[in-house]
């Protein structure tokens, strides 16, 4: 964690501004795989997630972190793509699960992706299969350490991004039907 | 398996199908093409076959043919009733058999889909499961999943040597693996 008074770093507005975020992740309740089961878990009386600040959001608008739990179908990330497209910034992904870094045990499938960081930015990786519900309180604390620090800023580095990623989007999604967004 | 015999019998009576009992509650038939339909009709109507449990179709590429199998239960007899028929691979075309059970719709689509299989009268979107589909059917088996993938989706390269590098990742985080764990180390 950084120390509260590190002037070099980051001025007083930013520090306070990010300590904050750091303290209300509202997660989406988007489970696109099978690693959705390890989140009620997290949230529920054992582990306790809203003692950390991390809840559950209903919907995009409303949510900071986008989890991408397990295996990403192409159909599913068609959905996925709107789905991030619609959360309003600061904005950050969890892959979660070896599914979303190499494909895992669906790496020769014909309709998973491999490489999740390819299509959308992600911030923080959690490895394990499926990783487990302490697994995932250190992958958020790992994000919440990336926010204080101000890191975490891949909404814009989509935007500007965004010929790149598009490509990449368009090589799978072959009948592209979705909305242009003008942020 | 007196229950298992009348039906098996019944029914080569009717068609002169090759069949067998393969065991308590479970009798097979090897029926023509054209055949099916009319076997499906006439042991649900006349023997109480009255549940089509499932459709599904095996890829023999080796013989150049599709497989298909109808699974049809009595559920008071407790008898299952599989109906096989052989397609040809290169020009595949089934009997349409919604008429007789509405799910059959479900199945059917599935394989019209996955393996290409046409039913003349299907009604239903051609797109069923898979979306923006253009290569060969996926559940074929001469359809390469691991090229296409390797060809469509970004490789995370580090996959090829399939390296053990549990010890390599131990030291880096100053942990031991312990003894009841080292069994399972690949050397």
């Amino acid at each position: 964690m950084i120390e509260a008074n590190d002037k070099e770093t980051q001025g007083v507005v930013d520090y306070i501004k990010n300590f904050i975020r750091k303290h209300s992740i509202f997660m989406l309740a988007y489970g696109t795989g099978c690693g959705a089961i390890e989140l009620p878990a997290t949230l529920t009386s054992r582990y306790d997630a809203e003692r950390l600040g991390i809840r559950g959001a209903a919907t995009p608008r409303q949510a900071d972190v986008l989890l991408i739990t397990g295996y990403l179908s192409t159909k599913t990330l068609k959905r996925v793509i709107r789905v991030y497209e619609q959360m309003q910034d600061p904005k950050y992904v969890i892959g979660f699960g070896s599914c979303t870094i190499n494909g895992g045990m669906y790496f020769d499938s014909y309709n998973t992706i491999n490489s999740l960081a390819q299509y959308i930015p992600v911030d923080i990786y959690i490895n394990g299969c499926m990783p487990r519900p302490e697994a995932i309180l250190a992958g958020f604390e790992e994000l919440q350490k990336k926010i204080q620090k101000g890191e975490a800023d891949n909404g814009t580095k989509y935007q500007e991004n965004i010929e790149w990623y598009r490509a990449n989007q368009k090589k799978i999604i072959k009948n592209w039907r979705m909305p242009d967004y003008n942020w | 398996m007196i229950a298992e015999n009348n039906i098996l019998n019944a029914v080569q009576e009717a068609f002169k199908v090759e069949g067998k009992v393969i065991r308590e509650r479970r009798v097979e038939v090897f029926a023509k093409k054209d055949e099916v339909s009319s076997i499906l009709l006439f042991a649900k109507v006349q023997h109480g076959y009255i549940h089509l449990a499932h459709v599904t179709c095996i890829d023999w590429i080796e013989d150049g043919d599709f497989e298909l199998v109808y699974t049809i239960y009595n559920p008071e007899l407790k008898i299952t009733l599989f109906v096989k028929t052989r397609i040809d691979r290169e020009a595949p075309v089934m009997e349409n058999i919604d008429g007789i059970w509405d799910q059959a719709n479900t199945y059917e689509r599935e394989m019209r889909e996955m393996y290409g299989i046409e039913f003349p009268g299907l009604i239903g979107d051609h797109e069923f499961i898979l979306e923006d589909w253009d290569e060969m059917p996926p559940m074929r088996r001469d359809f390469d999943t691991n090229e296409y993938a390797g060809e469509t989706f970004f490789q995370q390269p580090g996959r090829e040597d399939a390296k053990d590098v549990r010890g390599e990742v131990c030291e880096r985080s100053g942990e031991v693996i312990p003894d009841f764990a080292k069994k399972y180390s690949r050397d």
